[in-house]
């Protein structure tokens, strides 16, 4: 009896913990350009825990470290392109929502990749607007921030 | 004086230029009803030299038909070349619904209504990010069924260094491929990377 307490105790705390804590986002794009308007695009006062990636290798690496729940993800690049990262994520069954912000923005990519998982698709050059729409849209981003 | 770009002009560039020409290929997937393929653009300061270098680069082996068309803003002034694989014609004129003869005329058809695609909707894109209108000269035919070597010979370069975009084009499952070179003079560089630089900022 007491033992279920305190199960229950800890429980709660990791629960507390978890809404404490920074929403993992993650900034996946082989240009530091790119990584850096999309960046100056996020929402102010918006609390995320940031990473970077130059390319879809490394953004698989950081999704699978949990640290991409929310994941901004270009599709051309280097070593693994976006439609790879979108593929394993649903293979693996990885944690992330993928909002796919690319140049490509031809009805066929922008199917494809819906088809693969994503759960938007921004045109890029991305700004303030469309991020905070769309993160809106999906309540990731609640209306009081 | 050699005008350079540094590796963070050169990423900003190439961010540009891969908008622009999905900008483009958009324009193209929606006319055809295909798919275009996307590589990474090259971004290079060349000379006149290498420009022979670049073009003989290119993954188009085979006869040739080009276009240039030359584009001017405040300060910025640049030539655009379309070098179309002459194999891709036969493919195209299906996807255009083409019925004339494919003819040296016909041919010439095909290849001004997709230059006036692909060169108008990337140098808009491009304009459109640095929030300037460039004004578009007339398409001018370099040549037909001749080799990438001789469009470089035609042309009288009175230029030393050149920025040079070079853009690959493929339309998937078709045997269609191009290659878009932008060419911008060693003057409008020292403009655009101020524009850049503000961007970079």
């Amino acid at each position: 009896m007491i033992i279920q307490g305190f199960r229950l105790l800890l429980k709660t705390i990791n629960l507390k913990a978890t809404q404490i804590m920074a929403l993992p986002v993650l900034i996946c794009d082989d240009s530091s350009f790119a990584r850096k308007q999309m960046k100056r695009a996020l929402p102010d006062n918006w609390d995320i825990d940031l990473t970077f990636a130059g390319n879809g290798l490394e953004g698989i690496e950081a999704i699978r470290q949990g640290k991409g729940e929310v994941v901004f993800l270009d599709l051309t690049m280097p070593e693994m392109d976006g439609y790879g990262v979108l593929e394993i994520i649903r293979k693996e069954d990885l944690p992330a929502m993928v909002i796919v912000v690319s140049g490509d923005i031809q009805p066929d990519a922008q199917e494809r990749v819906k088809k693969l998982g994503a759960m938007a698709f921004i045109k890029k050059p991305i700004d303030k607007e469309k991020a905070t729409q769309i993160l809106t849209e999906f309540g990731i981003l609640s209306a009081a921030e | 004086m050699t005008t350079l770009i540094n590796e963070d002009q050169r990423d900003c560039y190439q961010e540009i230029t891969n908008i622009a020409m999905g900008q483009a290929a958009d324009r193209l997937a929606r006319l055809l009803n295909v798919y275009v393929i996307l590589p990474i653009p090259k971004v290079n300061m060349i000379s006149a030299s290498e420009l022979h270098m670049a073009l003989a680069d290119t993954t188009i082996n085979d006869n040739v038909s080009a276009v240039c068309q030359g584009f001017i803003a405040s300060g910025i002034a640049g030539e655009a070349l379309l070098i179309f694989n002459d194999a891709s014609f036969s493919d195209l004129a299906k996807l255009m619904n083409y019925k004339g003869p494919l003819d040296r005329h016909g041919e010439l058809e095909l290849l001004m209504d997709v230059s006036s695609v692909l060169i108008g909707a990337c140098i808009q894109g491009i304009g459109d990010q640095f929030e300037i209108s460039f004004n578009q000269g007339h398409p001018v035919v370099l040549g037909q069924h001749c080799h990438v070597d001789d469009l470089v010979k035609s042309g009288n370069h009175q230029w030393s260094q050149t920025l040079a975009i070079e853009i690959h084009y493929e339309i998937e499952n078709m045997n269609i491929n191009c290659d878009l070179l932008l060419l911008f003079t060693e003057d409008s560089v020292a403009k655009i990377n101020q524009q850049i630089d503000y961007l970079l900022d």
